[in-house]
This record gives C-alpha cells, sequence and structure tokens, in this order.
C-alpha cells in the first residue's frame, strides 16, 4: 500500500514540483499509513527506485545513452548506467531515510500524547 | 522529553537531506537537484528521432512563420517581413544555443564571478576596467539610432525573450543545471556585449608595451632593424602595383619623440599565432564555370557548442544563407541569389596605450595640454556568487579607461598592459556593424556590397566579395584612426594632444580592390597594401606563409571548380619549411648525432613539406624551428623585470639566411661565442630528444597528428562534453591552419551563377545541446576536410531539400 501511494504521489507531484517533494511524500506516507519500521524503510526505498530508473530509461533510452555517457565521463566513470544507478539509489536511499523518520515520528508523538 | 527529542530528530534529517543534496558546494552540482530525472539532467536527453511537424503561437510575431529543419538540423526561416524573419532567427538560436548565448555575454560584460564565484573576479575585474560594457553602450546607441538595424536587434530580443519565457525548469539546458543557476531576460545590449567581445578576440592585441621596452633597453637602432615596418618577405593582400585613386588627406605631423621607462615584473611570452583567418575568390576568368567561386575560412579558438550557427533567412527583398553570431540578427559570412562574401581579420592598430600623469593619489587630475583635467570615474558593480558584492572604480581620461593603477597578481590577461595607462580602443566608439550586414544580405552587387561596408566599424576585416555579374573584390575595411606613422607602436604620453587620434581614414579610401588582372583576390591576415598606402594602418600584421601559398596555387589555376577549391582548403605545405629547410638542413653536422637523431633528420631530409597527419617529420620541423627561435632571441629579450617580446617569425628567416653573423646569435649567458650552426644542431637534438621523452621510440607516435593533439572543448570547459582527439593535419602557418584548439571554425566554398551553390561545413552541430545528436555531427566531416552541400531554399515546401521537421510561428 505505502509503496503504491508513494509511487503515485511521486509520479504526479513531480510534474510540477522540485525532486524533494519525493521526500516529503514518504514522510507523511510512512507517517500516516506505515505500519512497521521496515515497511516505512523498504517501501519508499523501492518505489522511487523503480520510478526514478522508470523515468530515466524512458528518457535516456531514445536518446541512445548520448547524454548519460557525457555525464559520466563527466563524473569520471566510462559506464552511462553508473549514472543511472547512482541517481537511483540515491533518490531511492532519501526518500527511505525520509519514510523511516516519518514512522518514527508519528511513534514519538503517539508516545508522547498517550502519556499526557 | 526523550520523545520529543527523537519526534524533532525525524523531522530533521529529512530537511537536512533536502539541503545537502539540492545545494552546489564547490564544483560538484546540486547532486540530486542535477540527477533527478524529472527536472535534472535526464531531461535533456533528446530523441533521436525527431517529430515532423510542429506549431507554436507567439504574440511576438505579425504574420505567420514557416521553419524548415533539414537534415543536419539546419533552420530554414521563410517569413512574410523584417521584423518576423528577425523574431525567428532569436527563438531558433536560442532553442539551439542558449547557454553559450547567455555566457558569452556574461563573459563579455564581467559578469563570471555571479555564476561561478570568487575565482572569475580577477577576469570580470579585466573586461570591465578595458571599459567592454562602455564599449557595448556606445555601441548600442548606434544601432539604436538607425531604424533597420533597431528593427533587428528589438525583434531579434523579443524572439529570444519568447523562448527564454517557455523553458521550465525541466527543460534549462544542462550547463544551467551544473552550474546551478537560470537564464535572465535577454536585452539588445547583449547584442552589443557579443560583437564587442568579437573585437576582444580579434583586436585586442597590442604589443607597444613591450616595444616600449625594447626601445628602452636597446635603442632606436635595434628596433628599425629588428622591429622593421615591413617585412622581409610579404605578399599583400592589395597587390603591388595597385594605384590607390584618391587624394588623401594629411597625414598628421610625428611630435618629437617620448621616451619613459616603464617596468613591471611580468615574463616574455612568445607572440601567440593561431587566430586568423584565409578567404579567396577566383574571377570566372579562372573557373570551370566562367562565374566566380569565393572561398572562406575563419579560423578562431574552436569550442563546442561551435561558434558559428548556421542559418538561412528568408523574407521579401532577403534571401541569404551563412552563419551566424548565437546573439546576433543577421548572416555574417554567407551568400545569398547575386552574391557571396568572408571575411578575414586586419590585425589594425586601433588600440593604443597612453601614459598618464596624474596630479596626485586621488587620481581627480591629469596633465594634458599644459594644464590639469579632470577624470571620470565609472563604478563597475560585480556580483560575485557567495560573497558580498565588490564595487571597482574606474578612472577614465578622454582617452578612455585607466585599466591598471596596479597590477594584478598572477593574472595573465594583464601581462601587457602598462600600469598607469590609459585605453584608447576603437571598441569604445559608437558603431553599428549592423546595418553593415543588414545590407551585405540583401546586396545584389558590387556597389551595395561598398556601401554596406562604409558602416563597419571593428574588428576591421578583409571583406572578400564574388558576385554573379562577375565581379570580384576585397576590401581591408575597419573605422582606422588617422595616424602618423607609427603612431602607437610605443607607449605614447597622454598628456601630448598631438598624440590624439586625429580623424580617421574616410572609408571609401581604405584598401581595396576590385577585379585585379591576376584574376584573383585573397587575404590571410598579412600586410594589407605594400609602402606606398598613404596611411598608417600598423607596422606588423599576420606572417605572410598562408598568404604566399594561397597565391602560389590560385595563380596557376585553371578552371578551377568547386572541388579544387575545397581541397586547397585543407592544403598543408609549409612555405616556412621551404624557406629555411634547406640552410639549416645543411648545417646540421652528422656525425655527432645518435640513432634517433639520424632517423629523424632522414625523415626531414625526405620531407615533402606537408603538414600531414601521419608526417613525423613535420612534428621534428615544428619543434625544431620553434627551439632555434628561442635559441637566438631568448637570451637577449627575457630579462627580469621587462616585459619584451621577440622579434618576427619573418626577421628570424631573414636572420638565418642573410645575417648569419649576426650578434644575436651568439647566446650572452655564456662565455663561448655561439655559431649559428651550433644553435641550428642544438636546437635539432633538443627537438629530437623532447619528442623521444614525451612519444617514446621514433615512429608511430611521432607523428604530426599525434603531436599536434587537436581537441575541441567545451565551452566552460566541462569534462565529457568536449570531442574526442581528431587526428588531423596542417598547421599555424599553413593555409589548414589547424591547431590544438584553434583553427577553422567554418569552411565556406560558394560557387556563383543564377542559382548559387554553397558548401561548408564547421567543426561541432547546430545544437548547443551535448544530449542532441546534432551537438557534434559534422565533426568528423569537417576532420576529414569535405564540405557539406548547403540546401539555399527558395521556398519553404522547396523539395530540392531534405526536410526532417517544420515549425510553424502563428500569432494566435
Amino acid at each position: 500500500m505505502v509503496f503504491i501511494v508513494i509511487i503515485i504521489l511521486s509520479y504526479l507531484l513531480q510534474m510540477v514540483l522540485p525532486w524533494w517533494i519525493v521526500i516529503i511524500i514518504s514522510f507523511a506516507t510512512c507517517g500516516l499509513i506505515g505500519k512497521t519500521g521496515k515497511i516505512a524503510l523498504w517501501s519508499p526505498f523501492f518505489a522511487i527506485l523503480l520510478l526514478w530508473t522508470g523515468m530515466a530509461l524512458f528518457k535516456s533510452l531514445p536518446n541512445n545513452n548520448i547524454l548519460a555517457m557525457r555525464v559520466a565521463q563527466m563524473f569520471g566513470v566510462q559506464a552511462w548506467w553508473l549514472i543511472l544507478a547512482l541517481s537511483a539509489l540515491l533518490g531511492a536511499f532519501a526518500a527511505a531515510v525520509s519514510g523511516f523518520c516519518g514512522y518514527h515520528f508519528r511513534k514519538a508523538v503517539l508516545v508522547t500524547k498517550t502519556k499526557s | 522529553m526523550t520523545s520529543k527529542i527523537k519526534a524533532f530528530i525525524c523531522i530533521i534529517i529529512p530537511i537536512l537531506l533536502v539541503f545537502a543534496l539540492n545545494t552546489k558546494f564547490g564544483n560538484i552540482p546540486p547532486i540530486l537537484k542535477f540527477l533527478n530525472p524529472f527536472t535534472g539532467f535526464w531531461q535533456n536527453a533528446e530523441h533521436i528521432t525527431v517529430k515532423k511537424n510542429n506549431k507554436i503561437i507567439l504574440k511576438g510575431t505579425q504574420q505567420t512563420v514557416d521553419i524548415a529543419f533539414d537534415d543536419r538540423m539546419i533552420p530554414h526561416i521563410f517569413a512574410q517581413n523584417d521584423h518576423d524573419v528577425y523574431f525567428a532567427q532569436g527563438y531558433v538560436t536560442a532553442m539551439h544555443r542558449l547557454l553559450q548565448m547567455d555566457f558569452q555575454t556574461r563573459f563579455a560584460a564581467g559578469r563570471i564571478s555571479e555564476v561561478v564565484g570568487e575565482k572569475a573576479l580577477e577576469l570580470d575585474k579585466y573586461q570591465r576596467r578595458m571599459g567592454m560594457v562602455y564599449g557595448a553602450e556606445q555601441s548600442l546607441e548606434g544601432i539604436m539610432a538607425s531604424p533597420e538595424s533597431k528593427e533587428m536587434i528589438m525583434a531579434y530580443t523579443a524572439g529570444v525573450n519568447a523562448y527564454i519565457n517557455s523553458l521550465s525548469a525541466a527543460k534549462l539546458p544542462i550547463e544551467y543545471k551544473i552550474l546551478d543557476f537560470k537564464p535572465e531576460a535577454w536585452t539588445p545590449l547583449k547584442c552589443a556585449l557579443l560583437l564587442k567581445q568579437m573585437s576582444a578576440v580579434l583586436a585586442m592585441g597590442s604589443d607597444e608595451f613591450y616595444m616600449t621596452n625594447i626601445k628602452e633597453k636597446f635603442g632606436a637602432d635595434v628596433v628599425k632593424d629588428l622591429f622593421p615596418d615591413y617585412p622581409f618577405k610579404e605578399e599583400p593582400i592589395i597587390p603591388v602595383g595597385t594605384k590607390w585613386n584618391f587624394t588623401p588627406l594629411p597625414i598628421p605631423k610625428t611630435p618629437a619623440s617620448f621616451d619613459e621607462a616603464i617596468t613591471s615584473p611580468i615574463k616574455t611570452k612568445q607572440k601567440e599565432e593561431g587566430i586568423g583567418s584565409n578567404n579567396w575568390a577566383l574571377s570566372g576568368s579562372k573557373t570551370a564555370s566562367g562565374l566566380p567561386i569565393l572561398a572562406n575560412d575563419p579560423h578562431l579558438d574552436l569550442s563546442l557548442p561551435s561558434i558559428w550557427y548556421q542559418i538561412q533567412l528568408h523574407a521579401p527583398g532577403l534571401n541569404t544563407y551563412g552563419v551566424s553570431l548565437p546573439g546576433a540578427p543577421g548572416v555574417v559570412i554567407g551568400f545569398n541569389q547575386d552574391i557571396a562574401w568572408g571575411v578575414t581579420n586586419v590585425a589594425a592598430d586601433v588600440l593604443d596605450f597612453y601614459q598618464v600623469k596624474f596630479k596626485d593619489n586621488t587620481h581627480k587630475n591629469y596633465w594634458y595640454n599644459n594644464q590639469w583635467k579632470s577624470t571620470t570615474t565609472r563604478l563597475e558593480k560585480i556580483v560575485v556568487r557567495g560573497r558580498k558584492n565588490i564595487i571597482d572604480t574606474v578612472i577614465y581620461t578622454h582617452h578612455g579607461p585607466v585599466v591598471y593603477l596596479q597590477q594584478p597578481k598572477d593574472f595573465s590577461k594583464a601581462k601587457n598592459i602598462p600600469v598607469g595607462n590609459a585605453l584608447r580602443w576603437i571598441a569604445h566608439e559608437k558603431s553599428n556593424e549592423l546595418k553593415t550586414f543588414y545590407i551585405l544580405n540583401r546586396a545584389k552587387n558590387y556597389d551595395e556590397y561598398r556601401k554596406a561596408l562604409t558602416f563597419y566599424t571593428a574588428p576591421a576585416q578583409n571583406f572578400i566579395f564574388a558576385s554573379a555579374q562577375n565581379d570580384i573584390a576585397i576590401t581591408a575595411n575597419g573605422k582606422y584612426p588617422l595616424k602618423w606613422k607609427d603612431q602607437g607602436k610605443f607607449i605614447l604620453d597622454g598628456s601630448d594632444p598631438q598624440n590624439d587620434w586625429q580623424g580617421w581614414i574616410p572609408a571609401s579610401q581604405n584598401p581595396t580592390v576590385k577585379n585585379p588582372d591576376r584574376g584573383f583576390v585573397s587575404s590571410a591576415n598579412q600586410s594589407s597594401t605594400d609602402p606606398s598606402y598613404p596611411y598608417y594602418i600598423n607596422w606588423e600584421f599576420s606572417p605572410y606563409e598562408r598568404g604566399k601559398r594561397i597565391n602560389d596555387r590560385l595563380s596557376v589555376m585553371k578552371n578551377a571548380t568547386a572541388d579544387s577549391i575545397i581541397n586547397m582548403q585543407t592544403d598543408s605545405y609549409s612555405i616556412h619549411a621551404q624557406n629555411i629547410l634547406p640552410t639549416i638542413l645543411g648545417m646540421i653536422d652528422k656525425s655527432k648525432l645518435n640513432a634517433t637523431q639520424k632517423e629523424a633528420l632522414r625523415s626531414v631530409t625526405d620531407w615533402n613539406k606537408f603538414y600531414d597527419a601521419k608526417s613525423i617529420a613535420a612534428s621534428v620541423f615544428d619543434l625544431w624551428t620553434k627551439r632555434l627561435q628561442f635559441e637566438i632571441w631568448d637570451d637577449e629579450f627575457t630579462v627580469p623585470d621587462i616585459p619584451m617580446r621577440y622579434p618576427s617569425r619573418d626577421r628570424t628567416v631573414q636572420l638565418i639566411l642573410h645575417e648569419q653573423n649576426a650578434k644575436w646569435i651568439d647566446n650572452i649567458h655564456t662565455p663561448i661565442k655561439e655559431t649559428l650552426a651550433e644553435l641550428i644542431n642544438q636546437s635539432f637534438k633538443f627537438s629530437c630528444d623532447s619528442l623521444e621523452k614525451k612519444y617514446g621510440p621514433i615512429g608511430k607516435s611521432w607523428e604530426w597528428a599525434n603531436v599536434k593533439h587537436t581537441q575541441i572543448q567545451h565551452l566552460a570547459k566541462i569534462p565529457g562534453f568536449g570531442s574526442k582527439v581528431l587526428l588531423t593535419g596542417g598547421g599555424k602557418m599553413t593555409i589548414n591552419a589547424l591547431n590544438e584548439g584553434n583553427g577553422p571554425s567554418w569552411r565556406m566554398v560558394v560557387e556563383l551563377g543564377k542559382n548559387p551553390k554553397g558548401h561548408g561545413v564547421f567543426p561541432g552541430g547546430q545544437s548547443g545541446n551535448p544530449g542532441s545528436p546534432f551537438y557534434d555531427n559534422m565533426i568528423d566531416k569537417w576532420a576529414s576536410g569535405k564540405l557539406y552541400d548547403l540546401f539555399f531554399m527558395q521556398s519553404a515546401d522547396d523539395s530540392s531539400a531534405t526536410i526532417i521537421s517544420k515549425l510553424k510561428i502563428s500569432k494566435k
């Protein structure tokens, strides 16, 4: 569920908003409906990994990866897919950390409430 | 309590993540802003296949405009009025080259620090202090004063802005994403800045600081001997014997000479050659078709995106094809139905330094014509990324800006600028070069060509011309100050009114020739005229070797076709080698050479004197003669604290051939007395040894293409965005003047006729996007020395052209 919500929201909102909206989406989604810490970590991770890899390939394959190859050289590596991996993994990592934080934020707030 | 802290940490971590991944640190782009596939660089990856039909609505147009893009992505614009044709030119140029236009004009205006921060500060100051913005403002005034050029520049600006306004974050050119900045609105001043930058590239050379130091150290006789006002070997552009059919203005009197030692601690640098160009035109008497053929290849520092942008402009009264400068309306080098034209640089002395005597350290007053005059000041506000803004105050006398009051440290561009001197430079004049191109683009005959040239100021160019009426002509054209002979060879006394520029050479009296007997006209940056021309333009021009080779080939050419001319553009025969090789080879002492040196000597002895890609001899000869020049002059002309330059290559050849016992041969730093033969042997061994050290044993790796190492870099030197190493022949002093990083930036050959046939290529592509297949698609053809047939379309549906995409711009 978390996975699907994140992937759909991220796809739609990134059409009009900067990339860091995925951080907010992951945080909020996991904060609201994330059931366990594990889910809150891995769902956003794979959602963004899949979404970003898909989108990057959608742009890059019809380009014969010309640009990805040049950017790879700019970063000092020789294979374009390394740049794809770097993009998707970094995005996925940021989303995962943020989802995890969202889940624990809710836990922390709930604990505070039950105590008072 | 702990849970509150935990909640806080859970919020702060994602915020820090966003910050870290969205911010530029040093040279590293904001990493996820750059890498994310929705707005980052992936969005710049263009489809290999192009959409066939496109329509857009732009309120800035007056009527419908049709643009056809051919299979090299060259736009052919068909508009129904002048405004629309330049509006569309601005739009499509921005579509392909926005970053380049933005970057070059920021560079010209001294605004690079805004983008890259403090490291460009000295460069920005230099641009401002040379008066680039001041000059552009003057120029803009001239452009706005003429209704045609005003309409051109306003419509072009509106077209560029129509494109900029259509851009979303995702569509920004990739370099904006790497350097993390945004385009700003285009202005007419930016067009003017771009034209000024051409002057800065081509007419900012100045040797007067060096020459003054040389005169100080060695005296006037040595200057006369080693730095003569006319070369030993020369073939001037206007053929010797051409009559000057005008009555010249009185030449100003040479004032009593002025000397004062000005020195500062900088090193001598050998004069750089390479920015120059070739053009020539044959009359119908020498061609197979019976009508003229015109060729042009301007040499510049090569970069990607390409310096030029090909375009065809069609509107009522206008149908022209050629190359434009991204950022300026019109076609600069090209042809139309009736004429073709091209340019090479004229090394005119249009930049002078005046020593200023200030009253005191406030620099508020200076001595002029026996009284104190007030200076003016111009405040230059420099925005520096990541730092406080800087206000730089520049003092102006009536001559122009006082470039430096103290020498900037470790900044190579400032090396030939004398401290405390005011700069008088043609680029500070009010001018309107756009009008020249406006008229040329529409010109039908010789008279209109001549009329167009009268509006041109700088940078001075040899405008070559050919028409379907079988006229050919060349004019060393620009606005030249009226000077006394050698005025500006040395630094001038700024207090004496006799040293001021005293009017102008009338445009109609600029050196020109029409239909000369020899049946061709040509130029390769050498002397404009022989010494019989009544006015002073400069005392030194580029060396004559390329010009000589062009003339040698053209004078024996008969029944020329486009193919014979195209082949000639990549001729790499060295006249320099022809001149000195027999003499210097004869002085080599074979008995003292090692095996490698003997092998190298054999290859040079058998050499056909062509700088071919695979020639080993060319590598040896090139290094050898450069070193020889160093051996002869360096001991005298490199002195700590006194910046000077070497005598010219021409003077060196004269010395080697005819003055073998000259005192300059001896190395003054050694107790023994060297002979020319010793220097020749030493430098030969030096060149072999250093080639061996760098490239290993003599063989394939010594080949000229490998040693020359031609590579075209990205404009902002971004790694991965440049070209591969190109294995090509040619060299600085050959027709194919291709070097490590500079060379023919556009090769064009036009066959005049009822329907003109154009051929052309430049090293790069139409698109400035490194993610486009059209970014560098023409490089291989260019490197092979071949040219494309250009599509000179008569209508938007002309089926003779291969069109891959169409764009219709309408008002609603």
